[in-house]
């Protein structure tokens, strides 16, 4: 879309000259995000305060120009890519500053730009701990988590984002600036507009600052990695375990597919004739709990068929355990120069049966698709491994991936778990939600953003219009 | 503009030549880099990452952007201190692409002004100062004892001080420590005054690689004709360049029957054999890797092994250490370009080594010790930064001057 000279040096005026961006060296930077999607926007505002923030809001929403928030740009769903009419990315890595710490409440209020490691880092220094760990804790941000409701390994004992998010500072799509939800750890005093936020994709408001729950530290943790070699086993084995009251810490699975392809790259002695290679933590602050839950959970998968245990003894070894599992992205990155990373979340018992039937669509398009994910959680993540500049097989992925969406939802799952719709998922929303539930979703985002300016071209389907 | 559009193209075909598509490809625009960029971290802005920098690449390579200074720019601000090679899930050569496009940026003529005052003054005087250069032993000149290297044409070894340790005399007293602990040790060495040129690794890392091989050469030829077999060096970059790039520049065979040590590793050998016995030193120090010392040419032990033979001295490790080690700033030439941006990278590393309590910042390089010293007098704190060879010599000197010698 055009953008006027005007516009820009009104702009420049709210935020600086330095930090209003119309090269396109630099509009090619914020093109995209961690998928191949690309889209060149017309305009990058770095703004520093919710002030700043609400004045460009203001703009847009006078001069009808999309906007589409930004952090640290990792998404896995096309979500930050300036689709499909180009706008403002308005980018809040600069708004990084932790502003309390709460240790008696224990919460932290943190603007939307602090990196999510650097939150934990400083939380942790304190003995707290900001659970949520998205495999992208260094290169995502704390907004960008609350955008996506960003999950992680650790979500089945500690759960998810939405669950630390109580209190929100946002923007909206006027440029009218917010506060919700508050310190109370009871707080039902009017809609819980944090939770709606949170998972939002940017398309309602703009938050700039969270109010954090946190917790205390674990200062214990074991691992060990358990092998099956029959999925069933392997999924009777992990209901078994939480049916005894254990809640591991994580409880990673990875398949055949990534095993192979992780061994041909590192070559550590992985079992190459495992269905299933599991890694499972107890994390707590008692030795003897922790080691007590570990030495327990080991029982119940030796009794399950398990047909290796290995419990780490020391952090050398855990370490070593781990290794694997860490270098699942490089290896499949050193096969083919693309994936496509999915985020089908189903419920636990359906684990073994869509694994084999995603085998059996990796088998029908001749394509490799690694499979791993939260076990506990039933949050897999197929990865299609593939070359785009091969357009047969760019057109053998697409069907592929619609196919992988469609069994999740016969299974009783859902299209993505933790990386969000953006735009890559939101052709297949139709088939996943009810679709009076698409409507009220959208009588909300037409409420709180009447012309449409806030991330336009996510989440809902393509015919939804103002 | 009919004239400059052949140009132009040749370029997009030389850096698609030099940068393969499948290589630039590799990276999964996953963005972990960022987090250990020190540009970014410092910038907070996507095209200071590794991740756009590589992006622009591309686009260039797929049609989608042209070139213009403001994409030179965004390489030569570049430190090139590896971080995001080391970083990168998905094995990116991330840094070796981002010189890559240095090169061919220069072969285009799209070096920016300050870069291309100082590949002037490597051409015509063959030092980054632009002083005279038959001037590089100005250094010794106020010494008490001047060092023995200094009249030696034929040695074994060649202590090769580089132009910052000749030229700057903020930086006079790391050669001056250096040649007086070999003197003391027994090291027979030459130095090669005016013969020694640049290492060649400035006009390598601005892209002017012919004017690199040309001082490589010479370099090399200078070191021969002192009948050496070893080259020792106290700077981490022309360690890196005789180490890591000469092979590259003039073939492996060029260094055949030459070693080539870092000062580090000579001392570390002398102290722990007891040639070298050092007075107590008692304070905490933590110790910054330089990175092509480092992460660049994997020499991350020998330091620590000559600090740990210094009786009494506490080593403790920053928060980035080691091959995870954070720049100081100081590299890729770009506080010719950036000073403002070099002195914020400074910051970040100064703060994590308040972190640790130490006392004093011990490096192995006159670039980092003087981009953290100036950084730190900026901000009025009080915490120093020495070379460690700098470290080594005042211990020495206490133990002689105690009368054990």
């Amino acid at each position: 879309m055009e953008i006027s000279r005007e516009f820009v040096q009104e702009l420049e005026e709210i935020v600086g000259p330095t930090y209003v961006h119309t090269d396109p060296v630099d509009l090619q930077c914020y093109a995209f995000d961690a998928t191949f999607e690309e889209w060149r926007p017309d305009v990058v505002v770095r703004p520093a305060t919710t002030e700043e923030v609400a004045r460009v809001l203001r703009l847009c929403h006078e001069a009808r120009v999309p906007v589409i928030p930004r952090g640290m740009g990792s998404g896995l769903a096309g979500g930050t890519v300036p689709f499909p009419n180009g706008g403002l990315v308005l980018s809040l890595t600069r708004m990084n500053r932790i502003l309390e710490i709460d240790e008696v409440n224990m919460t932290v209020t943190a603007e939307a730009g602090v990196i999510t490691a650097d939150l934990q880092a400083e939380v942790e220094r304190r003995g707290l701990f900001y659970p949520p760990d998205p495999s992208s804790i260094k290169h995502s941000t704390i907004g960008g988590n609350i955008a996506c409701n960003a999950g992680g390994p650790r979500c089945l004992k500690y759960g998810v984002t939405k669950d630390y998010v109580m209190g929100v500072k946002a923007v909206l799509a006027d440029g009218r600036v917010f506060s919700a939800g508050g310190k109370p750890i009871k707080y039902v005093t009017g809609y819980d507009l944090p939770a709606l936020l949170t998972g939002s994709e940017g398309t309602l408001a703009v938050v700039t600052e969270a109010l954090l729950r946190l917790t205390v530290k674990p200062t214990v943790v074991r691992t060990a990695t358990v092998v099956f070699h029959d999925l069933d086993l392997a999924s009777q084995a992990i209901n078994k375990v939480l049916w005894a009251g254990f809640v591991p810490a994580t409880l990673e699975l990875m398949d055949d597919t990534t095993i192979h392809t992780v061994e041909e790259y590192l070559h550590i002695g992985l079992p190459l004739d495992a269905a299933a290679l599991l890694i499972v933590e107890s994390d707590g602050r008692d030795e003897k709990v922790v080691d007590d839950e570990m030495r327990g959970m080991v029982e119940i998968f030796r009794a399950a068929g398990a047909s290796e245990v290995r419990v780490a003894k020391d952090e050398k070894e855990r370490e070593a355990l781990w290794k694997g599992r860490r270098s699942v992205s490089p290896s499949l990155a050193r096969r083919r120069p693309h994936k496509l990373g999915e985020d089908i979340s189903l419920p636990r018992s359906a684990i073994p049966e869509a694994i084999r039937r995603i085998k059996g669509v990796a088998a029908k398009y001749g394509l490799p698709i690694a499979i791993f994910g939260h076990a506990g959680d039933g949050n897999l993540h197929p990865n299609i491994l593939f070359d785009r500049r091969n357009a047969e097989e760019w057109a053998r992925v697409q069907q592929a991936m619609a196919e992988i969406f469609a069994i999740a939802l016969e299974l009783g799952g859902t299209l993505t778990g933790e990386h969000g719709v953006g735009i890559m998922k939101r052709p297949f929303v139709p088939q996943a939600l009810d679709p009076v539930a698409v409507e009220a979703m959208w009588r909300i985002k037409r409420a709180l953003d009447p012309h449409n300016i806030l991330n336009p071209g996510k989440i809902f389907p393509t015919d939804m219009k103002v | 503009m009919t004239m400059v559009q052949p140009q132009v193209q040749n370029v997009v075909q030389e850096l698609a030549a030099r940068i393969s598509h499948d290589d630039v490809l590799r990276c999964i625009r996953c963005g972990l880099c960022a987090y250990t960029c020190p540009t970014y971290r410092v910038e907070e802005c996507e095209s200071m990452a590794p991740r756009g920098r590589l992006a622009l690449v591309r686009a260039v390579i797929e049609g989608k952007l042209e070139l213009s200074p403001r994409f030179a720019e965004k390489f030569y601000d570049c430190v090139l201190c590896a971080a995001c090679t080391s970083a990168c899930p998905s094995g990116t050569k991330a840094d070796a692409m981002l010189l890559e496009a240095r090169h061919v940026l220069f072969d285009a003529g799209l070096v920016p002004e300050p870069v291309r005052g100082l590949l002037e003054r490597l051409e015509t005087r063959h030092n980054i100062s632009g002083e005279e250069n038959a001037g590089r032993l100005v250094w010794c000149s106020n010494m008490e004892h001047a060092p023995t290297g200094l009249g030696r044409s034929q040695a074994e070894t060649v202590y090769f001080v580089g132009c910052v340790g000749s030229l700057f005399p903020m930086s006079f007293s790391i050669p001056q420590a250096f040649s007086q602990t070999l003197d003391l040790a027994g090291v027979e060495y030459a130095l090669l005054g005016g013969e020694e040129w640049c290492c060649g690794y400035p006009a390598f890392i601005s892209g002017d690689v012919e004017l690199a091989r040309e001082m490589a050469a010479h370099n090399l030829e200078a070191v021969r004709q002192a009948g050496a077999r070893q080259v020792v060096v106290t700077c981490p970059s022309c360690y890196h360049v005789f180490t890591h790039v000469y092979p590259e520049l003039l073939g492996e065979e060029a260094l055949a029957g030459l070693k080539v040590l870092h000062a580090t590793e000579l001392l570390a050998d002398l102290l722990e054999s007891g040639a070298l016995r050092p007075a107590a030193v008692p304070i905490r120090v933590t110790y910054h890797d330089p990175c092509d010392l480092g992460r660049k040419s994997k020499v991350f032990q020998p330091p620590r092994r000559v600090l740990q033979a210094i009786p009494g001295l506490e080593l403790v490790e920053m928060a980035s250490t080691g091959a995870n080690s954070l720049c100081c700033g100081g590299g890729g030439n770009v506080e010719s370009s950036a000073p403002a941006l070099v002195e914020s990278m400074a910051g970040r590393r100064l703060a994590e080594a308040l972190d640790t309590g130490a006392e004093l910042i011990v490096t192995a390089c006159q670039q980092c010790k003087r981009t953290l010293s100036s950084a730190a007098r900026k901000r009025r704190l009080r915490l120093r930064t020495v070379d460690v060879v700098e470290l080594v010599w005042q211990a020495l000197e206490q133990t002689h001057s105690g009368g054990s010698r």
